[in-house]
């Protein structure tokens, strides 16, 4: 009897945390105090599994608005299952003595795993007399407690339950039915584009490219200083696009596949600041060591901030004659 | 309703892509549904070291990810403005739907961004209208919602 309660306080002390856990437990220590004779009497006896087994799914049938939290439960750790062997001990001898009733077996909606687990693991059934009170403690003391909620069956691919933060609930739902709504109007297709234009992409696969696959601009180092010059004289929001090309086009040319290959062929032509990253790119795969390419990546990080920064052409050239520095 | 305003920008967007293009309506659809892949990328690389790379598809997988957080927190926020009859979504509707989406340790360093980024705006127009095409343009590709990009501008700003 001493060990079983021991077990049990341990089960509290894992399962409740800070003031949750004093408020629970002083009921549950007044309602077991109260049950001493008749806990002690029924514990001494000796009961089988197969009347075991019918108690809980008669509390099972009998706390029907719980049973969402008997399922929370059984997703607990495996502690749970030690600490309440005298709470069906007691709650056998209050509510049903000795009755079994085979109907409510196949009641359930996995009677053969019931089953199982009843032999397998009997105290896994007294789970649930325990969960009635735990549940029914909780309702008392804390009833905004947020938890889990289970998303609705027909929501799920599988017949799998999902459960969500209760915060999160109502919001999941919103964006799923939007998603939903928006495949119907739209009829978006799953498959990305590897390019967005056409003839940007033609434009792409026409250019000359050397033995790495990139493409061939060594010949053009003092045509890309006149364009680097051209530049300077656009407006801001043309910098601020070439900007967004070349931070494309270095980002996907250092993955190298095939795919982003394809996107920078895509993003390079109609914008000659891109022909210079591609330049430096080349350049810094051909000649410059790990570190070096790790200064390249923080050099190519000083363009982009000049690219957004309040003195824009200054802090252009400035980046672009690091880049020309860093090629020679 | 948090498609409404992304057709304007989207709009925008596709407009500033016009020459050459070959079927509109794809690229408009994706480029209103997800986030510049390129910014993307620049974000993750910070957290790498020097040598590291990004495979493509984990480029792609974080991409539709942070599309997706980004309209789960607006369309709270939505909702929120609707209730009060109000049409332009703020910085402090996303910090309220951050906490009621149970993202609470998140207020604090939001909070932090939120107030660089108003000094830095405050700065910008001090500066004049160079600035304010620059923001503008800068916006046009990332927003669906005009609040909501100039917070994600102020993210940027901040780590830049």
């Amino acid at each position: 009897m001493q060990t079983v309660y021991l077990k049990e306080h341990e089960g509290n002390a894992h399962n409740f945390v800070g003031t949750l856990s004093s408020a629970a437990s002083a009921p549950w220590w007044s309602a077991f105090g109260s049950q001493s004779v008749h806990q002690g009497e029924s514990c001494g006896q000796v009961k089988p599994f197969s009347l075991e087994l019918p108690n809980c799914i008669d509390q099972l049938a009998a706390t029907k608005p719980l049973a969402r939290g008997a399922d929370q439960v059984l997703g607990k750790g495996h502690i749970t299952q030690f600490t309440i062997f005298p709470d069906d001990c007691k709650m056998s001898d209050d509510a049903q003595k000795l009755q079994t009733t085979m109907s409510l077996q196949s009641s359930l909606t996995d009677p053969q795993s019931r089953f199982e687990i009843g032999f397998s693991l009997p105290t896994i059934c007294a789970k649930y007399p325990y969960t009635d009170q735990f549940y029914g403690l909780f309702s008392a003391y804390a009833p905004q407690i947020s938890g889990r909620i289970m998303l609705p069956l027909n929501m799920t691919s599988d017949d799998e339950p999902i459960y969500v933060n209760a915060k999160q609930y109502h919001g999941i739902i919103r964006r799923r039915q939007s998603r939903a709504k928006a495949v119907l109007d739209h009829k978006l297709t799953k498959r990305r584009k590897p390019y967005m234009h056409e003839s940007r992409h033609l434009h792409a696969m026409r250019r000359p490219r050397g033995c790495g696959g990139r493409f061939l601009n060594t010949k053009n180092s003092v045509d890309g200083n006149g364009k680097i010059g051209n530049e300077v004289h656009k407006t801001v929001g043309e910098q601020l696009q070439s900007s967004g090309s070349q931070s494309s086009e270095f980002l996907q040319s250092e993955v190298g596949t095939f795919n982003s290959s394809k996107e920078t062929n895509g993003s390079s032509p109609n914008i000659s600041g891109s022909e210079v990253t591609s330049m430096y790119s080349r350049g810094g795969l051909d000649s410059f060591s790990l570190n070096h390419l790790g200064s390249a990546v923080h050099s190519f990080a000083d363009m982009i901030d000049g690219g957004r920064g309040m003195i824009i052409p200054t802090k252009w050239v400035a980046a672009a004659g690091n880049c020309c520095n860093l090629k020679v | 309703m948090s498609d409404a305003p992304a057709s304007p920008c989207g709009g925008g967007g596709g407009g500033s892509h016009e020459s050459g293009e070959h079927s509109p309506r794809s690229n408009f659809r994706e480029q209103d549904r997800f986030l510049p892949i390129a910014n993307i990328s620049r974000i993750m690389k910070k957290a790498l070291p020097p040598n590291g790379k990004i495979a493509k598809d984990a480029k792609e997988t974080v991409q539709e990810c942070v599309s997706e957080f980004i309209s789960f927190v607006t369309s709270e926020a939505s909702d929120k403005c609707q209730r009060e009859k109000r049409k332009t979504i703020n910085g402090d509707d996303l910090l309220w739907a951050m906490t009621t989406l149970g993202f609470e340790e998140y207020i604090d360093p939001l909070k932090v961004y939120l107030a660089a980024y108003r000094e830095g705006d405050s700065k910008g127009s001090a500066k004049g209208g160079d600035a304010s095409a620059k923001r503008d343009v800068y916006q046009s590709p990332n927003g669906q919602v005009a609040h909501q990009g100039s917070f994600s501008q102020g993210v940027n700003y901040t780590n830049s």
